[in-house]
């Protein structure tokens, strides 16, 4: 049934494909419902880190660890590729299935560029600071805060780039549109709170 | 969902003036300075620390309104469950991080 609707539209797509379909509609909302979801877990976690963050357990501080040109650098990552994701849908809307796949592209090379920086900065903490999971009760809820919203940016890498390969095989259709429109949205809210992230941790760790 | 606008055709065309990449970047251009501006007053250095926090918190949740409202499109028609939703999210993850602060500062 589905490929025989995707087959009725080639060539000629709505102009808001993401919405053309009643499935497609209702994938959007519910992938809202699943982002308030996810804002309460990840809200549980900024609660334990901000509740723990000065248990150093005779540890590295907050202070001490971070260092901000490569916080800076990672932001930067993050917030281009959320742009290119906008690019990406745009080119979506124009029915430029090329351009789009090309604006995907560029936005997972540069979330894996964010999560290369974070697994550098991570084995740097482990191996030179001596700041390893179980070190005190503020590294414990450091690695599991960042690392959760880091394993976000793993599992979306993997999506878009399936999503790549399947636009490649089935084309932009009103079946492929609302995934790809739904895992744009799922990138800006990675960088959403990467926002909350790089301020909470980062930059009031640094201030004390 | 009730107020969710659908295409209908003829309206189509008139209604949907393809929207530039014009105003995505303004917003980018605003998230980065907004970014400069906490890591620059860190940076620095000599501000007061209470002044900070609360530079720092605002510079984020400017952003955030921004993103949110641009980049993924709650600003626009249609998006009041989403919203409901969202406010849904951020009101248990605020009353999660209220109840932590509020267990360490007056245990």
């Amino acid at each position: 049934m589905t490929t025989a609707h995707a087959e009725a539209v080639k060539g000629t797509l709505p102009h808001e494909p993401e919405k053309a379909t009643l499935e497609g509609r209702n994938k959007v909302l519910a992938f809202w419902l699943f982002l308030g979801g996810e804002a309460v877990l990840f809200g549980t976690l900024f609660a334990t880190f901000l509740a723990l963050r000065n248990q150093t357990n005779d540890g590295p501080s907050a202070n001490e660890l971070f260092h901000l040109p490569l916080v800076a650098a990672a932001t930067f990552l993050l917030l281009v590729s959320s742009l290119t994701s906008v690019f990406a849908i745009q080119a979506m809307h124009r029915n430029r299935p090329a351009l789009l796949r090309s604006w995907l592209l560029v936005t997972v090379v540069l979330g894996a560029a964010f999560l290369g920086l974070e697994i550098y900065e991570f084995s740097e903490y482990v191996r030179h600071e001596k700041f390893g999971m179980t070190t005190s009760a503020f590294s414990s809820a450091f690695y599991t805060l960042v690392g959760f919203h880091g394993a976000h940016v793993a599992f979306g890498i993997l999506w878009i780039s399936v999503l790549i390969g399947q636009l490649v095989r089935k084309g932009l259709t009103v079946v492929t549109a609302p995934k790809i429109y739904v895992s744009a949205m799922y990138w800006h809210f990675i960088d959403v709170v990467w926002v909350f992230i790089f301020t909470v941790v980062y930059l009031l760790g640094k201030v004390g | 969902m009730v107020t969710e606008q659908h295409p209908q055709e003829g309206s189509v065309k008139h209604r949907h003036r393809q929207e530039g990449p014009q105003r995505h970047i303004v917003v980018f251009i605003f998230s980065v300075v907004l970014t400069l501006i906490a890591f620059a007053a860190v940076a620095a250095g000599g501000v007061n620390a209470s002044f900070a926090v609360i530079l720092l918190l605002v510079m984020a949740v400017l952003q955030v309104f921004l993103q949110m409202g641009f980049w993924m499109h709650l600003k626009d028609k249609g998006h009041l469950m989403p919203i409901i939703f969202m406010l849904g999210g951020f009101f248990i993850a605020g009353t999660c991080i209220v109840m932590a602060l509020y267990w360490v500062w007056w245990d």
